[in-house]
């Protein structure tokens, strides 16, 4: 059976070999390195149990289970704050009309500016899975699941929330839109700026880019093309957030130009969709599968389950569903359709 | 005889047919007759002084009097940005460093800058091909100097000119293809044409106002920043000569560098001498060799007037000259002339200067000639 539950510090190498599965991917806020996994780790435990310190903000990571094995097959998180209380950075891109009266011409300019605008809005990150299972239910229920967080937690997120997907990058592992700007500000590739952020900061790597806007004519055709356009392998994700609710709007990564979708919180579908419920037993395994979760802080679980007959707020799903969220009759859960 | 003095009403003829003959890449002059005979207008009220100091516009025409010909012009603009704004990119550097990640690198950036606002421009130097040589074209372009010095409460302390940059033989220009062209839908020779009709203001506003990284730009364009035309190194090589520097600055269409200097100390003004007018009544020779020649100006604002002599005649006080260099320059004996070298390895025969009353002046003369 597959489960999303908090992260716990025994994940640590079940996290790491996920995160090592994933292509270079300097803006990911999930890590690769030993010590940075940890950190993050200990970090959402403490968010998960409220006990941050000053000035922290919540970083929240869940992962996928494999209940029958114990295997970790995927990762998500919740970043209460983009930027965790420091700038989170992306470029706008917007236009100019460069126009004379006198010569009567007129010209659109595109330009890339630097914006903060998205610092402080919720943000989800450090989705990580199993290749075998991009584009199955587990897929989904990862994905989704930490919506349903949100929904039971609605308070401690912001009412927009922001999603970075992952720019164009070529079979051979070079980023586009990074080898024709940031590239020549740091003098390494894609690879090598990747590990610096894995140690440091994105925001640490962001304020050593150029802090004036940038012309969109200026890039090489390649990197053109790769503005606001997801990587192939990203594309599920992309379509499954479009159906969320979220959309591409004009904000993009600073390093490889892949999109940042918006939405409203309040707006999204799994927010919308789903509803508290009290748990009752099903004795067969019949009905439609959906989303269920229980549980509010590092209690949470939340999996993929039939649904037999609804009554008012009463769910009847099967015993095995109950064990998965450690719940048993009476208790409250929360329920989405696929 | 070969003379300088201000542009008049009756050069337009031969200032149009010297623009024509000049094609393409002389933006302050382009052949169009209504506009050269504004600047000339220009011109004459700038020398009688009927319009306002920092607004003059001064042209000079070389003519050669047996031909009554103009045969060259060169100019002196008072002030540059006061009614438009004067555009040009500022070559700096943006450094990009990092302990933590090792990283330190430098990034050359073209800002946009109206840094020259205010500031007194040498241009539009022409020179028809007939009296290319003998020292024409450095007569035409160090004159302005000593008028520059003589008149200096008319001018900035500093002067510059902009050199024209690198484009092909078609006229097109690598970094205008680049950048300008990015914003600005049109030719390189275009847009220069519309400069030279007054428009480049207009265009530079639809240029980019944020900085360019140049590593951003393609590797034609950038090797052009700051190189100057082949048919323009030479006027290169003798501004440097006379002490004009590349200042950071480059023209926002070609890339062409700005170079400037301070009046006082450009070096035909700083090695320049005042000696006393003396008419000859023997005849004196003046068919020497470029080398042997020095310049010679009056001290007229309204009539300016330069030509060459040979160093010989240059006395400890006086400087002989026969009646014809007295009737061009507008000069009797006993007037006060100023005298520089007019190549630059100086001239020989100064045998005269270094017996000077004045040996600091004199020895300027002798340290050039040393050179």
């Amino acid at each position: 059976m597959w489960l999303v539950r908090p992260v716990e510090a025994g994940d640590l190498q079940g996290v790491l070999s996920i995160s090592g599965e994933q292509g270079a991917r300097l803006s990911s806020t999930l890590p690769k390195q030993e010590e940075a996994v940890a950190a993050k780790i200990e970090h959402s435990i403490r968010s998960f149990a409220g006990k941050l310190r000053g000035g922290e903000s919540a970083r929240y990571l869940f992962v996928l289970e494999n209940t029958d094995t114990g295997a970790i097959h995927g990762a998500a998180g919740i970043d209460a704050k983009a930027g965790n209380g420091q700038p989170f950075y992306n470029y706008r891109r917007d236009a100019l009309i460069h126009a004379s009266h006198e010569l009567g011409v007129s010209r659109r300019v595109e330009v890339l500016y630097p914006s903060h605008a998205l610092t402080d809005m919720t943000q989800l990150c450090a989705f990580a899975i199993d290749p075998a299972l991009k584009g199955k239910a587990p897929f989904e229920l990862l994905a989704r699941a930490r919506l349903l967080f949100v929904a039971e937690n609605r308070e401690r997120f912001s009412s927009r929330m922001v999603v970075e997907i992952q720019g164009v990058q070529t079979a051979d592992g070079r980023v586009p839109f990074w080898d024709s700007l940031g590239r020549h500000f740091f003098n390494m590739d894609f690879d090598t700026a990747d590990k610096h952020s894995g140690l440091l900061s994105k925001t640490f790597i962001a304020e050593l880019m150029p802090p004036n806007p940038i012309y969109v004519t200026m890039l090489t055709a390649a990197a053109q093309e790769a503005l606001g356009r997801p990587h192939e392998l990203s594309v599920p994700s992309f379509e499954l957030l479009q159906q969320e609710g979220f959309q591409p709007g004009c904000y993009m990564d600073i390093f490889d130009a892949g999109p940042v979708l918006e939405a409203r919180t309040d707006s999204l579908r799994t927010v919308v969709t789903s509803h508290r419920s009290v748990l009752h037993a099903a004795h067969g395994e019949d009905g439609e599968t959906c989303l269920i979760s229980a549980g509010q802080d590092g209690d949470f679980r939340c999996t993929l389950t039939t649904l037999g007959e609804t009554l008012k707020n009463e769910v009847k799903v099967p015993v095995k569903t109950w064990q998965a969220l450690a719940r048993s009759a009476g208790d409250e859960v929360r329920i989405a359709p696929l | 005889m070969l003379v300088i003095r201000p542009l008049l009403e009756s050069d337009l003829d031969d200032l149009y047919l010297m623009a024509q003959n000049a094609g393409k890449g002389l933006t302050t002059l382009p052949a169009d007759r209504d506009l050269l005979e504004r600047k000339i207008n220009h011109t004459r009220e700038t020398f009688n002084q009927r319009c306002a100091p920092e607004a003059g516009l001064y042209l000079f025409a070389l003519e050669d009097t047996e031909l009554k010909q103009c045969v060259g012009i060169s100019g002196i603009q008072a002030r540059v940005g006061l009614d438009e704004v004067f555009y040009n990119y500022r070559l700096s550097v943006t450094v990009n460093a990092s302990r933590e990640m090792g990283v330190h690198v430098r990034t050359p950036t073209l800002h946009l800058s109206n840094d020259m606002t205010d500031t007194s421009e040498i241009c539009s130097l022409l020179l028809s091909d007939s009296h290319r040589g003998g020292g024409n074209g450095l007569l035409l372009s160090r004159c302005r100097f000593l008028y520059l010095d003589s008149f200096r409460k008319h001018f900035s302390e500093k002067v510059f000119a902009e050199m024209r940059g690198v484009s092909d033989k078609q006229g097109r220009s690598p970094l205008w293809d680049a950048l300008g062209s990015q914003f600005f839908d049109m030719e390189f020779s275009e847009a220069d044409m519309l400069s030279g009709l007054g428009n480049k203001s207009f265009i530079a506003e639809l240029m980019p106002k944020y900085p360019i990284y140049v590593p951003m730009l393609p590797d034609a364009a950038r090797a052009v920043i700051g190189l100057v035309h082949d048919n323009t190194a030479p006027a290169l090589k003798m501004l440097q000569a006379e002490g004009f520097n590349f200042n950071g600055l480059v023209d926002i269409f070609d890339g062409g560098p700005v170079v400037e200097a301070f009046v006082h100390n450009i070096r035909t003004v700083r090695e320049s001498v005042h000696r006393h007018v003396l008419i000859s009544r023997k005849p004196v020779d003046l068919d020497v060799a470029t080398s042997e020649r020095v310049m010679i100006a009056n001290q007229s604002f309204r009539d300016f007037r330069v030509t060459t002599i040979p160093a010989h005649c240059i006395g400890p006080d006086t400087v002989t000259v026969p009646r014809e260099v007295a009737d061009v320059l507008l000069v009797e004996s006993g007037d006060q002339v100023r005298l520089a070298p007019l190549k630059d390895a100086g001239p020989q025969a100064l045998a005269a200067s270094e017996e000077s009353k004045e040996p600091g002046r004199a020895g300027r003369f002798h340290r050039d000639r040393a050179d």
